[in-house]
């Protein structure tokens, strides 16, 4: 059934409507800027010629808008307009089940991935310092080592150096190890999702093999100086530590739920009708009730 | 469901003064004019291969700043007046302001005629000239522009042609006024305290 | 039966019955007054279709000079003054202009408002930009300079410093350049201030922002950037105006002045135009691909945030302009990784026109074929451009043709073939008439053909080491046939244009009579007559959804529902 009600017009001014009036002072005032730039090419004359038109546009366009803007009344003739269409059929979009991507419908937050990162990085410390105890005789080994990759002398030192108690380079290694704990942390937070049930073994496991593969295959090229003296057995040690710990940290945290329930547009922040369960409280008619009834 | 709040029908419809939005994004257009010329002010902050620098010429001019600055609060204050509709009070402080401004335009006046005649600096002398009266040049144009708005409202004020119903229209005009105030702040800063 | 919640009073246009009483020069007086905004978007239109064909008549010198090797069709001179004035009169005086022109008459009917914010400016802002072209074009016959002979501007549309100083550029063309471009500067800026605000200040009842068109959030966007925009360049000519008239030394190396700085000074103005002129039309497929694939916009929300993304990012790029003057590498780096960075926010609005269509009843009317043919072509422009990004190739190929291929994919195959679909589809609105289907059809098959023969071989001359702007080559380099092919392409383009300027006369007078919704279309410009009367609206419409005309049009099934 095909709409063809039309409203009969009801203009706001009666049968005429305020318009603002024609007026000639724009163009003026256009061809004398234009003409008042033309004379710097041509002859200054032409300049004052521009200057003058100006100032007659300038004048004449102030007495049309001041103290009141000039308008002019157009007539209305009314006229049906009607709308409609002649497509009645709407179709929504189907969509099944299996289109719906299966993701976890809780799991932890993101933040709980920082405080991980933050236990996993003080935990790591222990076996840095247990692995320069042993093998080179000096808690500062570990420390001179990561604060050194930062410092600029650093392919002339020595082993002994490396082993020897430096301030700046203490500081330096403070900041890389709080900074790139964090940032792992969070990396590990923002990954938890894809495997929402095992975090120790995320965590534990395949973030340290991760993150060491990467830092072995590309150390080499990065500083070829510290690569040479990672030993990359205690290193893994140290990162499955550190995985194993920020993993535990994060299965103490409570879980939260995804919105995995919800449909993927609302999820999205994007409305499109035909995609959306339709809302029939929202929406102006509530207001067009009134109109309705006075029709009827 | 939505995101977005469904307007109610019965609340009323407001939006906001095409007069200020038009004049706001003037006001964003000229800073894009002004950046350009900072910009360039500050690249070549130095790079003049002749004398004179700013060092030895440029006098910071506190007194003419102050009356600039000034001028925006007297000009505010003569907006909350015609808003009261008392535009004796409204023509008295539009005056005040329009005689700082002029007040402005006469302090650079003097100061470039001092540059001119006295150590010899014009745009063609060095780098320092150029960009210095480009962008000090630009800011005075934008001033004369708004001393003409002043003058013109307040000739419209003293034969009675301003009544509290154009509190919008010169509240929209004093916005540019407030503008060319803050370009200055710019304007000397850059000029007058890092370039020297 | 439901209720319309649009209240539509139609009426007579009364200016059309007015005329056939009118001598020429009261119809020509009434236009040169005018102050209404759907006659200004038609001047604007006019004037640079006008343009259109008198840049192309250059682009077709052009190629005609380099179809063969060795070739002295025109002569160096001429040949310089060809390509800056082909890419200054298509920037400002066609590209600009005439997206503004369908902003000027669009937005307004819209957004449901009687005019535009400031109409009395819009009128000076129209007169600005048209006399400004006027004064460029002078320069061809009255450039009167130290010779005594005319001349235009042959410094390419960029003018980089220090050709455009003095011992480089005698007499007036260079300055023409500047003071043209600054005059019809100042009237794009008064427009853009006049769209931002009619699109925020004078919407009608219910039309909040988020449920404004597309198309005008687009030229909401495009305005905001172009004030940001256009007024670096006003201000870097202004320099280049104190150098050469007051001897000042911004851009003159001898005095410790800076080259570069002009070419960072342009392309911070010459980036984000790109952009001015590619948003509107962004806008104009955002409202043809729903109206003929039978679906609402997908994902309207991610369009517009995708919109002002582009112009945020559009702001911070212009240096990848400038990769072979040997700026550091972290500048380098930033310039690459912040270019690439523009690829996200275009790749969501193709995906979402890509939505759109998906599951649709498609429709190939000549607008929506050229609206496809904009998705092909656009991304294949945005291939290349990411391709360009990447500073150590464009090293090797910046200035080429394959940059000309590149920025000519965008300009041509994006903005110039979704010009062509704005003009087929709200043509009938404009004129009450529709335009030949199957003109139309020889139209856009013609140009598609021509488009691909030319930019898609420019590429391989480019990748070959063609330079841009060379005056002629050698027989031997391994171009002629690749040349002759892309000039062959421009000429069955110009004859496309032609068929096209034939279809517009001849619908113009014999077309069908397209009443007020010829595509069954669901923005507010379709619920008023056609042509529409000088007032637009007989009364103030009231909206409730995205698309009013759908609401009316399908009452037991209205939009709002969804919002």
């Amino acid at each position: 059934m095909a709409q063809t009600e039309t409203h009969k017009s009801e203009p706001v001014h009666g049968d005429r409507i305020h318009l603002p009036a024609p007026t000639h002072w724009p163009i003026i005032l256009a061809f004398g800027c234009t003409m008042a730039a033309a004379g710097l090419v041509t002859s200054l004359w032409v300049s004052v010629f521009g200057a003058v038109l100006m100032l007659t546009g300038c004048v004449g366009w102030f007495r049309q808008v001041l103290p009141h803007e000039s308008h002019e009344d157009v007539p209305v003739v009314v006229q049906t307009v009607t709308i409609t269409s002649t497509r009645r059929l709407v179709e929504r979009l189907k969509i099944a089940p299996e289109h719906r991507a299966h993701l976890p419908l809780e799991t932890y937050p993101v933040l709980s991935g920082i405080k991980g990162g933050i236990a996993g990085g003080i935990a790591m410390i222990f076996p840095a310092l247990i692995y320069g105890l042993i093998v080179q005789h000096s808690i500062w080994y570990p420390v001179n080592l990561l604060g050194g990759a930062g410092v600029a002398n650093w392919s002339h030192v020595t082993t002994a150096q490396i082993a020897s108690f430096h301030w700046s380079w203490l500081v330096i290694a403070i900041v890389i190890h709080g900074v790139t704990c964090l940032l792992v942390g969070l990396l590990y937070g923002a990954m938890l999702p894809m495997l929402p049930r095992h975090p120790v073994i995320l965590g534990g496991v395949l973030g340290p093999l991760l993150w060491t593969g990467l830092l072995h295959s590309t150390m080499g090229i990065i500083n070829p100086t510290l690569d040479a003296r990672i030993q990359w057995g205690w290193f893994v040690v140290s990162q499955v530590i550190f995985g194993v710990v920020a993993g535990l940290v994060v299965a103490r945290e409570g879980k939260i739920r995804t919105g995995g329930r919800l449909p993927f547009v609302a999820r999205m922040g994007i409305e499109a009708p035909g995609l959306m369960e339709s809302n029939l409280e929202a929406g102006p008619p509530r207001a067009q009730q009134p109109r309705n009834e006075e029709k009827h | 469901m939505s995101a977005i709040p469904v307007t109610p029908v019965t609340q009323e419809w407001t939006l906001p003064s095409r007069g200020r939005v038009g004049m706001l994004s003037l006001i964003i257009g000229e800073c894009g004019i002004f950046t350009i010329f900072v910009v360039a002010y500050i690249y070549y902050i130095g790079k003049s291969l002749s004398g004179p620098t700013p060092q030895q010429v440029l006098d910071i001019p506190l007194f003419n700043t102050i009356c600039l600055l000034s001028s925006s609060v007297t000009i505010w204050l003569a907006e909350r007046q015609i808003e009261r509709g008392k535009i004796k009070a409204f023509a008295a402080l539009w005056a005040l302001t329009m005689g700082l401004g002029i007040e402005f335009i006469i302090g650079t006046a003097l100061e470039w005629h001092k540059l001119i005649y006295l150590d010899g600096l014009t745009v063609r002398t060095n780098l320092f000239g150029t960009t210095f009266y480009a962008l000090v040049g630009l800011h005075a144009t934008h001033v004369v522009i708004g001393l003409i708005g002043l003058g013109l409202i307040l000739l419209f004020t003293l034969t009675g042609h301003v009544s509290e119903q154009h509190t919008e229209r010169i509240q929209v005009f004093a916005l540019y006024w407030h503008f060319v105030d803050a370009v200055w702040v710019v304007v000397f800063t850059v000029v007058y305290i890092v370039g020297r | 039966m439901a209720d319309q919640t649009l209240p539509i009073g139609g009426s007579l246009d009364i200016t059309p019955e007015r005329s056939e009483r009118q001598t020429l020069l009261e119809w020509l007086q009434a236009w040169v007054v005018t102050v209404d905004h759907k006659r200004l978007g038609i001047l604007y239109v006019v004037y640079s279709i006008f343009f259109l064909l008198v840049a192309g008549a250059e682009a077709l010198c052009i190629r005609i000079q380099l179809m063969i090797p060795n070739n002295h069709f025109v002569s160096p001179e001429t040949y310089n003054e060809l390509f800056t004035m082909h890419g200054t009169t298509m920037v400002f005086l066609v590209g600009m202009p005439i997206l503004f022109g369908f902003g000027n008459y669009l937005v307004p009917l819209m957004i449901g408002a009687r005019d535009m914010a400031f109409p009395r400016l819009n009128a000076f802002s129209f007169w600005l930009t048209a006399f400004g072209g006027l004064l460029l074009y002078y320069s061809f016959i009255g450039g009167f300079g130290l010779y005594g002979m005319g001349a235009a501007p042959d410094v390419g549309w960029f003018a980089y410093a220090p050709l455009t100083t003095k011992p480089f550029s005698v007499g007036h063309a260079t300055d023409y350049w500047a003071l043209a471009l600054i005059v019809s500067g100042f009237g794009t800026l008064g427009t853009a201030i006049n769209i931002i605000a009619t699109t925020l200040s004078m919407r009608c009842k219910g039309m909040t922002l988020l449920r404004m068109p597309l198309f005008v959030w687009l030229m909401l966007v495009v305005s905001a950037l172009t004030l940001i925009t256009i007024t670096p360049l006003t201000a870097a000519q202004v320099m280049l105006l104190i150098d050469r008239y007051l001897g000042g030394h911004f851009f003159d190396a001898q005095a410790g002045g800076s080259a570069i700085i002009w070419i960072h000074f342009f392309w911070i103005f010459g980036h984000p135009e790109v952009y001015v002129l590619v948003l509107p039309v962004f806008g104009v497929a955002s409202e043809i691909i729903p109206v003929f694939s039978r679906k609402a916009i997908f994902g309207y929300p991610a369009m517009v945030a995708a919109s002002a993304g582009i112009a945020f990012v559009s702001l911070g790029v212009w240096a990848h302009h400038m990769f072979t003057v040997g700026m550091t590498s972290v500048g380098n780096t930033f310039f690459v990784l912040s270019t690439m960075l523009v690829g996200i926010p275009t790749g969501i609005k193709i995906f979402n026109w890509l939505a759109t269509i998906w599951g649709g009843k498609v429709q190939f009317r000549v607008p929506m074929m050229f609206c496809v043919a904009f998705l092909f072509q656009f991304l294949i422009a945005g291939l290349t451009g990411i391709m360009l990004s990447v500073a150590p190739w464009d090293w090797q190929l910046h200035n080429s043709y394959f940059v000309i291929a590149h920025f000519h994919y965008v300009l041509v195959g994006a903005i110039i073939f979704n010009i062509f679909a704005a003009i087929y589809y709200w043509f009938p609105k404009v004129t009450g008439k529709m335009l030949s289907e199957t003109l139309g059809k020889w139209h856009f098959w013609l140009f598609f053909i021509g488009f691909h023969m030319t930019f898609d071989t420019m590429h391989f001359v480019g990748l070959l080491g063609m330079p841009r702007s060379i005056y002629t080559y050698e027989a031997n380099r391994g171009w002629n046939h690749l040349n002759m092919i892309v000039s062959i392409g421009a000429f069955i383009q110009g004859i496309a244009v032609l068929v096209f300027a034939f279809n517009m006369m001849h619908s113009l007078r014999k077309g069908k009579e397209a009443g007020n919704d010829p595509w069954d279309a669901w923005t507010l410009e379709w619920s008023t007559p056609s042509p529409p009367p000088e007032y637009n609206f007989a009364t103030d419409p009231e909206v409730y959804s995205r698309r009013p005309l759908w609401d009316i049009k399908h009452p037991d099934d209205p939009d709002w529902k969804y919002e």
